[in-house]
């Protein structure tokens, strides 16, 4: 299973991206995407953020507070999409792309027919993936809260310019959302 | 774009290689801030701007925009301490906002809530808000040809950022003293009254945007 996560300015500018597998059952973490699939994601993520938009503003009937956990946002293709929007407006989009470990296993990069056949019924790897089962959503939404931590610490840095698009470029920043998706994803 | 890291030969960490990442969000929760270094500190960013400017307006837009990033900050490090941080939400109403504002932000950042909120009958974009004797100007005298001046215009930067970074566009967000009888109909009665009781009252009028009236006109109406 392989994650790309990216930040977002309010503005919609990408502010950091970090890709990896996942670590769980023997994965060893490190993002299995195709060149054409790594040039596709960029584009699957800001098509994402207009639903996130209409999304962001909580069911009409709301009390005047929303979650800032979106969960489950959107599906292209074989990617799932969940976002966490923070106080500021800033958004974290997870993008998931399930995969069968074990086809990458036995024909090396070729399509065999249960993988087009698992497309379409929505399966992949062990079993079905079902995005909005609360296993899940545990798991990502610790994966966010863990993530935001770091965050509200990036931007409590004077000297980043928050709400100006500014890149983050901490090493530090990196590893630790690294840790963190490999604790929880 | 890319996810590789950039190489950052001159990356240096401090001794006790300790990052930024390491200090806990909450350990300045109850931390108390020396008046007079704040007052003094102030002092120096007033005199900064005036060096730089011509003219009251602008130096109340100097000191709005030294208040404005604070605000974006506070907004996330607040909302991070609110009760339960795993069932974190965000304020997407006007009035909630607000609310927040009044009592959270201001009770963090002078230790008591602000005194009255209301929303202006003349327009109805434009919200106030009352601060009886604001902190901030507490160590400044204004001079005679500068009476038009209010110093809190540095908290009208940081409720700006506020507004701004929770998605509710303002016009803008400025002080007035309230000693200076603004404001019309009813409400001057009032003012008068709390101009002899507080001479410092300060009134913040938070205007906002029209697409954010309209957006809370849906959200109200679903």
């Amino acid at each position: 299973m392989s994650y790309n996560f990216t930040i977002l300015s309010p503005l919609d500018v990408p502010l950091f991206t970090h890709e990896f597998g996942t670590s769980r059952s023997g994965g060893d973490g490190i993002a299995r995407f195709t060149s054409t699939e790594r040039a596709q994601n960029p584009f699957i993520l800001h098509s994402a953020l207009d639903i996130v938009e209409e999304v962001q503003w909580g069911p009409s009937s709301t009390s005047g507070s929303a979650p800032m956990y979106l969960k489950h946002i959107d599906k292209y293709q074989n990617n799932f999409i969940s976002c966490w929007i923070t106080g500021g407006n800033v958004r974290f989009l997870l993008l998931t792309r399930p995969r069968d470990e074990a086809l990458g296993l036995t024909q090396g990069g070729g399509q065999r027919g249960s993988l087009a056949g698992g497309r379409a019924g929505l399966g992949g790897g062990s079993g079905l993936y079902n995005p909005t089962s609360p296993a899940t959503e545990e798991a990502v939404k610790n994966f966010f809260v863990d993530v935001y931590e770091n965050w509200v610490k990036t931007i409590m840095n004077p000297f980043f310019a928050v709400g100006n698009g500014e890149v983050v470029k901490s090493p530090v920043f990196r590893a630790r959302v690294a840790a963190a998706a490999k604790k929880y994803l | 774009m890319s996810g590789a890291p950039n190489q950052t030969p001159g990356l240096r960490y401090p001794s006790n290689k300790k990052t930024i990442y390491d200090r806990n969000l909450n350990r300045s929760k109850n931390a108390e801030l020396s008046r007079a270094a704040f007052a003094y500190l102030f002092v120096e960013m007033i005199s900064y701007a005036q060096q730089r400017v011509r003219g009251i307006a602008d130096l109340e837009k100097r000191l709005n925009t030294q208040g404005y990033p604070l605000g974006l900050r506070l907004l996330d490090l607040l909302l991070t301490r609110t009760a339960n941080p795993l069932s974190s939400i965000r304020p997407t109403r006007i009035l909630p906002l607000l609310q927040f504002i009044a009592q959270t932000l201001w009770r963090h950042l002078f230790a008591r809530p602000a005194d009255a909120l209301e929303r202006s009958e003349s327009d109805s974009s434009q919200y106030m808000l009352f601060d009886n004797e604001p902190l901030v100007n507490q160590y400044i005298s204004l001079p005679r040809e500068m009476s038009q001046l209010n110093c809190a215009a540095f908290v009208a930067g940081i409720i700006e950022g506020v507004c701004d970074g929770a998605g509710f566009a303002t016009e803008g967000v400025s002080a007035h003293s309230v000693a200076e009888q603004e404001g019309g109909g009813g409400e001057k009665e009032k003012s008068a009254k709390g101009a002899e009781l507080w001479p410092g009252k300060t009134v913040f009028l938070i205007k906002f945007k029209q697409e954010v009236l309209e957006r809370e006109e849906i959200l109200g109406r679903g």
